[in-house]
């Protein structure tokens, strides 16, 4: 293709994008080089903003635990919302009706949004109205029945499962687009030459949605990695300290949350952009990485 | 063919909401003669229709002036308000937070001092304005609005059936939990999960441990430390009386305990006066008393202490293209008129002098603040600095109270945190 | 390949010729895997039936009683959200807005992905990384510099400012997304329609771009519903209140101290609806890509 309409064919992307979030997003990295008194400047500040993470207290203390909330947040979000989304495609994708109405119905939660999602939950939930526990008492496990969201053991795994409930839709639609796509040959021709259906899934299906599973993972990567909304509804009301009880369900992106828009902290914007500059390096530098190395499982499989 | 006609829809809508977007809107801050309207931002959407009535009767004696009330959702304001105030076409008067959480837009510019150009200012205590005060000139940014006070509702039925009085002394405290308890009533509605609410049960059954006023003095002076022994003590007291609030404190937020004691599964609960209308709202048929905790073991106060703080204050935008009505407006907020509105309407108690409620709960609030007082003291001093005192203690005392830490490691932690800005 | 002229014709015969073929123990799994199926779809479904059975009971009573059954049913909550939401309105910005960024975000996405998918070329690499990179960070992270970038084109409190903000950060989930698909597709694709003759933009509006329909349904599923439930743009970026959209509508019901769920419930139904008309369009094009295709 002539390189000038590859140029006509990536420009408007290229351009709308740069402007409306590459340009306000840079901005913003670069604010974290100055002090602010809300929203007005107060004198360059160096790294001094940066230096102020790792120092402040509690911020500092807060920092490493969350980082490994939100790891944990990550793996338990592609045992269960991922592989379940994938088994649930790959069963719908069997099915000879109903597809289009499961996909509706396991979709349906993600429509509403994170704060009602959090709430309707905390409901559920709830020692003293929940019919989790009532469920649970009434069959003799009564054992069981714990402050789910206010016990620190029992918070963050809970937070996982039901942000899988909210967002199990997204692998299920993606692999189901995916599976709708691949070409029918080889699976049947595997069929006639007697396999069963689990290798049939393991041998071709499997590595035939390494695409897509490449594109769910690093999204699930980036997303958890940036998940505030539905942590932050589940948790309570806790102003500006970690989330959860005794700061069990907190992740990054809620530190950030806090850090930019808690209350009276004068240097919020310094603050928090320093804290995005370092997240996005991070998240920037495994994405990359992982992009390349599924890149490179797909080359060799074709 | 089908895909041609679905961009065509697509196209056509994007034209519409383009033509749409750019047609011009009208300003509603037109000034057309004498006729101005004055945009009044507030972060209570649960008021709106109240203010509404309020700003009519404004408008009855200003009849050049309408007002626009523009409540926002109340954890999406301090960014709002903070972007707004950055241009023009932000709001003319803006209700603003108190103490420590002010000072930011103090600092930025973007308030106008009221010293001198609200005549009515001499309506209020001293003490009341400190609550708009600017930290580092002294001068007055706000017009005070409300003042909040934190104190034991108890449900005077469930009380008469166990035949049980307010309580005068901590033992007799304690043993009317213990009859509730064995009744099968949980004694105090305490909340766990929404832990900003534990500082404020700390000062309120145990300011008296601490010494209230004059320890806030103290550590106001340098005399004092978050880590003296009467503090620690003070923290502890929440652990003592862990029995006596909920099995599942921890997974219980706020509404979740209103709600507990609304229906009658608790007895008492301790919460704020602003929260005697959401009280209600759950259950009309409440019959309600409230009292003040005695002093706990080992106070260094021997009376009971009511805590108390200036909620909440209306300010100027400096950038206001109608700062005369707007000072028009401020006015009449410290104006008995506008005071008893509040009082009787919005149901919070006002600070101008000679108001009082007509409800005789927060009647009663008001006199015992009135009577012995004590600040909330991480809202009142400690929130002039990150990380914020109340941030701290609230944390703080979820780890104690999840066993996780001691008294003394959460003291130790709200000085370390707050020592880093904090010199007296 | 022999196998794939042999099977090109029984693509597009009904599917129910493969049920057939399943052996006993395949479809007992099957129905098993129904049965767990159901059981899911329940747990997905009950706290929204809550969320609908609440809306129909006031406020006091869900305050009281969060979980209890409507002693009778009242429709008094839908008609307080309709009107102090000012749902007609906010109904049609909410619409106006959120198809036209979906619009714009898809219409600029699909050209850039085809590009970025099918083609090597020096920089390729870099400018997928440089698309990549926008969804890394928080988009509320640029919330201050947006406004004064806004300020400075005059398109605060402005439904256009809001459309293009909308649809540049939707970009890189959309060109992510279909810039994999696209490059799934089979290499001989292109070849065989340029040695027909056709030119690149018809190679793609014609040949490729029906192939990745489900990715676009996909893309537009979920581009669509966090626009729509967004509040906090508008909220920042609009002042007049003709011109808010629903989220910020309902941004009503959430008081300091206490919320008003049941008029919240009800105002959530009205908005999740069209937005579930859409999905079971958008479905349908999933399920349409399945048919549509190599068989020509």
């Amino acid at each position: 293709m002539k390189w000038r309409v590859a140029a006509c064919f990536l420009l408007p992307a290229f351009a709308l994008y740069s402007l409306f979030v590459v340009y306000p997003l840079l901005s913003a990295l670069a604010y974290s080089f100055w002090r602010w008194q809300a929203t007005a400047r107060d004198g360059f500040a160096g790294l001094s903003n940066f230096t102020g993470l790792f120092t402040t207290f509690p911020l500092n203390q807060q920092l490493w635990p969350a980082f490994w909330h939100t790891a944990v947040f990550f793996v338990g979000t592609m045992l269960v919302q991922n592989t379940f989304g994938l088994l649930v495609a790959v069963l719908l994708h069997e099915l000879p009706v109903g597809r289009r109405f499961f996909q509706t119905i396991y979709t349906l939660p993600y429509l509403v949004g994170g704060l009602v999602v959090g709430y309707l939950w905390s409901l559920l939930l709830s020692p003293s109205f929940g019919p989790v526990n009532k469920v649970l008492e009434a069959v003799g496990l009564g054992a069981f029945a714990k402050p789910w969201l206010g016990d620190p053991s029992t918070a963050l795994p809970v937070v996982i499962l039901v942000n899988a409930w909210q967002y199990i839709g997204f692998p299920i639609l993606l692999f189901g687009a995916a599976l709708a796509g691949l070409p029918q040959e080889y699976a049947e021709a595997a069929r006639v030459d007697g396999t069963n259906a689990w290798q049939r899934f393991s041998r071709i299906t499997l590595p035939l949605l390494l695409p897509s599973i490449g594109v769910v993972s690093i999204l699930t990567f980036i997303g958890c990695f940036n998940t505030f909304e539905l942590v932050y509804a589940l948790s309570g009301a806790q102003g500006n300290q970690p989330t959860g009880p005794g700061g069990a369900t907190d992740v990054l992106g809620l530190i950030f949350y806090r850090v930019a828009f808690q209350e009276g902290g004068a240097n919020a914007i310094g603050q928090s952009s320093a804290l995005a500059v370092l997240l996005f390096l991070f998240i920037f530098g495994i994405a990359v990485l992982a992009n390349r190395i599924i890149r490179r499982r797909e080359a060799s499989l074709t | 063919m089908r895909r041609r006609s679905g961009f065509a829809i697509l196209a056509a809508a994007a034209l519409v909401a383009t033509m749409s977007a750019c047609a011009p809107s009208g300003s509603s801050n037109s000034g057309n003669g004498d006729k101005v309207t004055l945009s009044v931002w507030s972060w209570r959407p649960e008021d709106a229709a109240t203010y509404k009535k309020i700003f009519d009767k404004f408008h009855e004696s200003h009849p050049n002036i309408t007002v626009d009330f523009k409540p926002y959702k109340s954890t999406e304001y301090n960014t709002i308000l903070n972007t707004g105030l950055t241009q023009a076409g932000g709001p003319d008067v803006m209700q603003l937070r108190a103490y420590g959480l002010l000072q930011p837009l103090v600092k930025a510019g973007y308030l106008t001092a009221l010293d001198g150009k609200v005549a009515g200012l001499s309506n209020f205590d001293s003490t009341a304005l400190d609550g708009a005060r600017g930290k580092s000139d002294g001068k007055v940014y706000g017009v005070p609005l409300e003042m909040s006070t934190f104190q034991i509702y108890y449900n005077k039925d469930i009380f008469s059936k166990y035949n049980l009085q307010p309580p005068t002394t901590w033992d007799q405290m304690i043993s009317d939990a213990k009859t509730l308890q064995s009744a099968g009533i949980t004694p105090f509605a305490a909340a766990g999960k929404d832990s900003w609410l534990l500082p404020l049960y700390d000062d309120t059954f145990a300011a008296t441990r601490y010494g209230g006023p004059d320890f806030e003095k103290k550590l106001l002076g340098g005399q004092a430390k978050f880590t003296d022994p009467d503090y620690v003590a003070a923290l502890d007291v929440l652990k003592q009386l862990k029995p006596y609030f909920p099995k599942d404190q921890m997974g219980l937020g706020e509404t979740d305990v209103q709600t507990l004691f609304a229906t009658g599964k608790a007895a008492m609960i301790p919460e704020g006066s602003f929260a005697l209308a959401p009280i209600k709202k759950i259950n009309s048929n409440l019959n309600l008393g409230v009292f003040d905790a005695p002093p706990a073991p080992g106070a260094v106060t021997n009376n009971p202490l009511q805590v108390g703080w200036v909620d909440a204050s209306y300010g100027l935008n400096a950038k206001s293209a109608h700062q005369k009505e707007a000072l028009e407006l401020l006015q009449w907020m410290t104006t008995a008129d506008f005071g008893q509105m509040v009082a009787d309407d919005l149901k919070q108690m006002s600070l101008i002098k000679g108001v009082q409620s007509a409800d005789p709960l927060l009647k009663q609030m008001a006199q015992n603040y009135q009577d012995h007082p004590t600040p909330y003291l991480m809202l009142v001093d400690f929130r002039y600095g990150t990380p914020l005192g109340s941030d701290l203690e609230a944390a703080g005392l979820q780890k104690m109270l999840l066993g996780q830490q001691t008294s003394a490691q959460v003291a130790g932690d709200i000085q370390n945190g707050v020592s880093q800005w904090f010199h007296p | 390949m022999t196998v794939v002229q042999e099977q090109v014709e029984p693509r597009t015969r009904p599917v129910a010729r493969r049920t057939k073929r399943r052996t006993a123990r395949e479809r007992a799994v099957l129905i098993l895997a129904v049965l767990l199926l159901w059981s899911y779809a329940a747990v997905a479904l009950a706290p929204m039936i809550i969320m609908a059975l609440d809306s129909l009971r006031p406020n006091a009573a869900v305050l009281s009683d969060p979980l209890g059954l409507p002693t009778s049913l009242t429709f008094a909550s839908y008609a307080k959200a309709w009107t102090e939401a000012s749902f007609g309105t906010y109904l049609r910005n909410s619409a106006l807005v959120t198809i036209a960024a979906v619009a714009l975000d898809v219409g600029v996405s699909l050209p850039a992905s085809y590009v970025l998918g099918r083609y090597q070329f020096r920089g390729g690499g870099v400018l997928t990384a440089y698309f990549l990179a926008g969804l890394m960070l928080p988009i509320r992270l640029g919330i201050l510099p947006i406004f004064y970038l806004l300020g400075g084109l005059g398109m605060i409190d402005s439904r256009l400012g809001l459309v293009l903000v909308y649809a540049a950060s939707g970009i890189p989930f959309s060109v992510f997304i279909m810039t994999a698909f696209f490059r799934g597709l089979p290499r001989e694709l292109e070849e065989a329609a340029r040695i027909d003759g056709a030119g690149e933009f018809h190679i793609f509006a014609r040949v490729m771009v029906p192939l990745v329909k489900p990715a676009i349904a996909t893309v537009v599923v979920f581009r669509f519903v966090p626009l729509w439930n967004d509040f906090f743009f508008p909220l920042v970026l609009l002042r007049t209140t003709d011109k808010y959209t629903l989220p910020v509508g309902l941004t009503q019901f959430f008081g300091e101290f206490q919320t008003d769920w049941s008029t919240l419930f009800a105002g959530l139904v009205i908005a999740t609806a069209p937005i579930v008309v859409l999905f079971l369009v958008a479905t349908k094009q999933i399920v349409a890509g399945l048919t549509a295709g190599m068989g020509k």
